[in-house]
This record gives C-alpha cells, structure tokens and sequence, in this order.
C-alpha cells in the first residue's frame, strides 16, 4: 500500500508549486524588459519623482513630528550614528587590548591561555575532488 | 556578524524580548508560538575576535579548530554591501568553520556599515589603504610573510584590484581565490540600462551620502524581480519541514540585511565599473595607478555558479582569461549567487573544491 502525498493534493500548495516552477521565467522576462535602455529611463525618471515626494512628505512630517514633541526619522538616523561613533570606539578598544596581551605573550611577560597550533600541517594526499564540478583549465 | 567575538556559543546569552502581537494572540489561544528569531538561531557565532579595528572595519581572527593549520593563513574578503555572516552562518554550515576544521588560519575583514561621515570613502581607500592594513596586521599577527586572499563578489572584485596593484616580487600574496567576483560591467545589462546616462547618482549621493541599504537590496532585487515572491510560496509549501524553514529564515534574514554603500565607491562603480567599463578595458586608475590584472601572477583560482543572477557569468567570465598568472582555473558549481558560498550545494560542492585546490598551495 502506497502512502499518498496530501500536500500534493492540496490545489493551494499545487498553485504555490506552479508559481515556484514559473518564477526563473517570469523573472527572466521582466529582467529583459528592465535591459532595454529605454525603461531604464522610464524607471528613473519615476524613481526622481518618488525620491522628491519623499523628500517633501519627510519635510512635512518632520514639523507634525516636532509639534506633537517626537522624534523624526533624522533624529533617529542621528542617534544611530551617534551609537556607531560608539560602538566602533569600543571594538577599537577590544582591538587595542587584544594587541597588548599578544604582544606581552610575544615577550614572555605573561602565558597565553590558549596554544596557537603548528603551521605544519600538510594537505591530505588525494588526487581527486570529492567535489563533483566542472573545471575549466 | 556577532561582535561580541570572545564569548563561546555555549555561553552566549540570548537577549530577552518580548513576546511579539502574533505570538501573544496565539498564545491567549493556547497555541504555543515559536518566536522565528529563535527559528533562525545564533548567527556567526564561530569563537574569533577582533585584532584590527578602524573606524567601522574590524578584523577578524578565528580560533583555530585543527591540531595542526597549514603554513599560509587565509583572509577572507567580504562585500562592501552584504553582512559577512553568509560565510559563517550557523555551526554546521558555516565556510568559515569548514576552512578552520580542514586546517587554516583563518582571517576576515568586516567592512561594517558605513556613516554620514564615511560617504567619501574611495576605492582608492579600500583597495590602497584598508586591504593592505589588513594585510600587514594578518603577517604581523601570523608571523607569516605570505597571505592567501578569498574574496567574495564585491570582496572578489577588491581582492582582484589589491593583488593587480601589489604584484611584483614582493607581494604579500601567496595565492588568490575570487567568489563569483564581477569584472565586466557590459555583463550586468539590467544594472547598465537602469544606471545608464540617465541615472543621477550625483542627485542620489547628495540626498543620502552613502546609498541606503533598501536601494541596494532593491536593485539586487530587480536582478530577480519574482525571486522574493517564490522563496515564499517554498517556504509555506515546505513548512513541516523544519531545516528547511529554519535555512529558508536564515537567507531571508540575510538576504534583507544590506548594507549602505559608501557614496564615493558607489559614484566610481556607476561611471567606471558600469558605464565605461574601465576594468576589463585595462583603464581603470586607482590612486594614480592603473589596475593592470595580467599584472596577477600567484596561483589564482575563481569559483562560480551556474545560476548566478547577482553575478552572471557574462560579468565575471573574464578574469580567469585577463589574470596573468600560469597556475589559474576557473571551477563552476551548480547553483546560486548565494548558495556557492551557503548551504547544502555550498557544503557539497564548492567548499571541497576550494578545500582540494588551496590546501595543495598553501604550504
């Protein structure tokens, strides 16, 4: 007795499986359509415009945002900034220590924890990839 | 990519977050819900920690997994607009962790988000000045003269231009492995249509600074407009499968964590990558200097995908032909831009192949 596949069954898993199968062609198609130089004009032309209204509407919003007394997105923007000043501060710090410690491991002064490996290792002797590729010489 | 580099998995915490609407409602249900940040589990999670940092690049050293490592170390060169943790994604399909148990040294450059205040940073400063600290700070830190570089795609393209301007008998490279990097800008036709004569990217960089990380996504969207739309439909239609949902969160996380391209690259990769095609045309200057890659001359090897749609092979098929050196091979694995580097297909297929050509040359 065979097992059937429900899922297979099902005509909206049946429909999903139809558009996963149909996507490389579809994006095939538009992806056509996009190398044409003439809708690479058409696309920014309308991204300028998306652009502007965007600008605008933020402007608009900053002052609403201002008079309700919250934040705007610049000021978040800032305040992301200001933690990745932060941030890059402390790894140059976490760095810096690293530097430190490897250097008085180098002159003895105190023992590294961990024992770095030997650089003697040689690779395996096999001829053949595992890999099953094509190569091009 | 955790920074938070010296903790080990183990002891790791979680930060605690709050139930999200979803999982409140069905929970007053009596349905017990899954968070699917705890789906997708610890990211980069490899134990490494950070030797070099300036400004926002840090550089990486991964604890060894191996009794032994080969003479060579390995730095890995990560995209200037992807998170780097595609290359170490989670313990067991992590290329980071697969290198380290096969017996390397292993290195990684974190480029990092670029600010406001980074929207000139240049070629020039990643290719002349970033790159080789790095370089330097790997020999310093290996107590080796010679490094070998991976780069991946855009890190492929960077690797490629550093080791055409530092060739000669001094260079620091002992081998160069390239992912999928691209070098021919005629052969990203819909990026070339689109940021044609008719693109403003002055207009884009003087509103923004640095290109914001949601136009970089979508313009890698609209290599592959329905992609997005059938990775969901996947994924519904293989929701009992639990690997394949966690995997399929995974990417997806990745796959909408770009990163803002800084402005002064993105102004030179639009006028002499996209437009004039400087690089394959042996015109591209770099710092005065022009980036001749027949200059290459270690052992180089370029690995790519059949079904790559963010780097086709129209864009990167010329580099094996246009390096100089006597020992290159170009391999091709079955298939995506991301599934060369992660997941099943990578662990089969490309990390082996990497493995078999740079494990014989880094003695």
């Amino acid at each position: 007795m065979t097992d059937t596949d429900w899922n297979k069954l099902n005509p909206a898993a049946m429909w999903r499986d139809w558009i996963v199968k149909s996507e490389a062609q579809w994006s095939e198609t538009v992806s056509a359509m996009l190398k044409d130089p003439r809708s690479g004009g058409m696309l920014n032309k309308q991204i300028e415009e998306a652009r502007l209204m965007q600008r605008q509407f933020a402007e608009m919003a900053q002052i609403g945002l201002a008079t309700a007394n919250l934040p705007a997105r610049s000021d978040l923007e800032a305040l992301d900034e200001r933690m990745g000043r932060l941030e890059d501060g402390l790894a140059q710090v976490s760095a810096a220590l690293v530097q430190l410690r490897n250097a008085l491991v180098g002159a003895g002064t105190v023992k590294h924890v961990g024992v770095s490996p030997p650089r003697t290792r040689k690779p395996p002797a096999r001829s053949v990839a595992t890999a099953k590729v094509a190569a091009k010489g | 990519m955790a920074s938070s580099s010296n903790e080990s998995p183990a002891v790791k915490a979680q930060p605690t977050r709050l139930p999200n609407p979803m999982q409140r409602a069905l929970q007053r249900m009596g349905i017990p819900a899954e968070d699917f940040e705890d789906k997708v589990g610890p990211i980069g999670v490899t134990p490494k920690e950070a030797i070099h940092s300036c400004g926002t690049l840090k550089l990486h050293h991964y604890k060894p997994l191996a009794d032994s490592v080969y003479r060579v170390p390995v730095l890995i060169v990560t995209s200037l607009v992807n998170q780097p943790y595609i290359l170490d994604l989670v313990p067991g399909q992590s290329m980071v962790e697969f290198l380290l148990r096969q017996g390397y040294d292993v290195y990684l450059i974190e480029w990092g988000r670029p600010r406001l205040e980074h929207k000139d940073l240049t070629l020039e400063d990643h290719v002349l000045d970033r790159l080789p600290e790095c370089v330097a700070r790997v020999q310093e830190d290996s107590g080796v003269r010679q490094v070998s570089v991976i780069g991946y795609c855009v890190g492929g393209l960077l690797s490629a231009m550093y080791a055409a301007l530092h060739a000669g008998p001094k260079t620091p490279l002992k081998n160069l492995v390239c992912i999928a990097a691209p070098v021919n800008g005629d052969g990203l036709e819909s990026l070339k249509a689109w940021m044609g004569p008719d693109f403003d990217e002055e207009a884009l960089i003087g509103h923004f600074g640095n290109v914001p990380a949601d136009w970089v996504q979508n313009a890698l969207r609209a290599l592959r407009p329905f992609g997005k739309l059938a990775g969901a439909m996947n994924l519904i239609n293989n929701a009992d499968k639990e690997e394949v949902v966690r995997s399929n969160l995974r990417m997806g996380k990745w796959e909408t964590d770009n990163i803002p391209f800084p402005g002064g690259v993105f102004r030179q990769m639009v006028r002499d990558f996209l437009r004039a095609n400087k690089l394959v045309k042996g015109e591209w200057v770099i710092g005065n200097r022009r980036v001749d890659l027949g200059a290459i001359r270690v052992p180089f090897l370029h690995l790519l995908a059949q079904e790559d749609h963010i780097t086709p092979y129209a864009s990167s098929r010329d580099l094996v032909r246009l390096v100089g050196s006597a020992d290159k091979q170009e391999i091709i694995v079955k298939g995506g831009h991301v599934g060369l580097v992660a997941g099943r297909g990578a662990e089969l297929r490309m990390w082996p192949a990497l493995d078999e050509w740079l494990g014989r040359r880094s003695t």
